[in-house]
């Protein structure tokens, strides 16, 4: 029989200056950006000919739909130490269109020595299949303090 | 209804009547955010973060981490587990909810406007099934670029024990 097991991935006071952090990748489904705790409020999220009224191409994703998934990154990777102290700056630079596929990023950018461990901070950011950046940002994290 | 809007979100007849008439509604008589404000406005609400409600958040973003259900299929009601303890909040919603407090919900939502910016302390966990309080204070109206911004102070803080769970500076885009 064989055993396979999931790779501890934490970042940690020994994680060093630019790391790269595994993401989650999702698709920008209407259904969901339309949900009534989301989007529902604004056609602009989910209804195809409002949006195309109003100049878009299609639906677009409220903003916090990306920063979520940029936070549940930062969850896998900090753990507990992401709800004690930490800071998320985002800022939406692109709209996210209905269809497409989301993708986070994030690097290790500086480590600032604090109590017995160092406040991380990380450059994150959300972008498409293309490449093409929507979200851009930063955390802040204290790890080992 | 086009092909392009017949991938995306397919309907009948009957669910394009319907979306038009809610559309139409969501239309009535809105003002645009930036004249919905003034600056030193401050709007506040109490929320009850109940254990649906963050399933409800969750869900819509295919985040499925164990430690935000204080409520599963069969079992219903549970006192969930964290490193915290029972159930917590997933560390953006509280974010998510500003909305419902800095858009006047006594008041037509002003449709156009779009979220562009925020910057968010995450202070401590907040446990599911706490009641907490929103107070949002518009701070600023600005232009930049030929683009109007609206932006608004956010603290969020537990009714019962009094601690400050989040802090957040945040823009709003305005027609």
């Amino acid at each position: 029989m064989t055993t396979t097991s999931t790779p501890v991935r934490r970042i940690t006071v020994d994680t060093p200056v630019g790391f790269e952090l595994i993401g989650v990748k999702k698709k920008a489904a209407i259904q969901l950006m339309g949900s009534r705790l989301w989007g529902r409020f604004n056609p602009n999220h989910w209804d195809p000919a409002y949006a195309g009224e109003t100049g878009l191409k299609a639906p677009i994703q409220t903003g916090e739909m990306s920063s979520a998934y940029i936070a549940e990154m930062c969850v896998n990777w900090f753990g507990a130490d992401f709800f004690k102290g930490a800071r998320i700056n985002c800022k939406y630079i692109a709209s996210t269109f209905a269809g497409e596929t989301i993708e986070t990023f994030g690097v290790v950018r500086e480590k600032t020595a604090k109590g017995s461990g160092y406040r991380f901070t990380v450059d994150v950011w959300a972008a498409n299949e293309d490449g093409e950046k929507k979200t851009v940002g930063f955390v802040e994290v204290d790890v080992g303090v | 209804m086009t092909d392009r809007t017949q991938t995306l979100r397919p309907t009948t007849v009957i669910q394009d009547e319907q979306t038009r008439a809610f559309v139409e509604g969501l239309q009535n008589g809105s003002q645009t955010y930036w004249d919905m404000i003034e600056i030193g406005s401050v709007l506040s609400r109490e929320l009850t973060i109940t254990p649906e409600l963050v399933i409800l958040y969750a869900d819509g973003v295919e985040d499925y981490n164990p430690w935000y259900e204080g409520w599963k299929m069969n079992t219903w009601h549970i006192p969930g587990e964290s490193p915290f303890g029972g159930a917590i909040v997933p560390p953006l919603m509280m974010s998510h909810f500003v909305l419902c407090v800095q858009f006047d919900h006594t008041k037509p939502f002003a449709i156009g406007s779009i979220h562009t910016f925020h910057d968010t302390e995450i202070l401590a966990p907040i446990p599911v099934g706490a009641t907490v309080r929103i107070d949002a204070k518009a701070v600023d109206k600005y232009e930049k670029r030929g683009r109007r911004y609206v932006r608004h102070e956010v603290t969020v803080e537990d009714v019962a024990t009094g601690t400050l769970y989040m802090r957040e500076l945040r823009d709003i885009l305005s027609l």
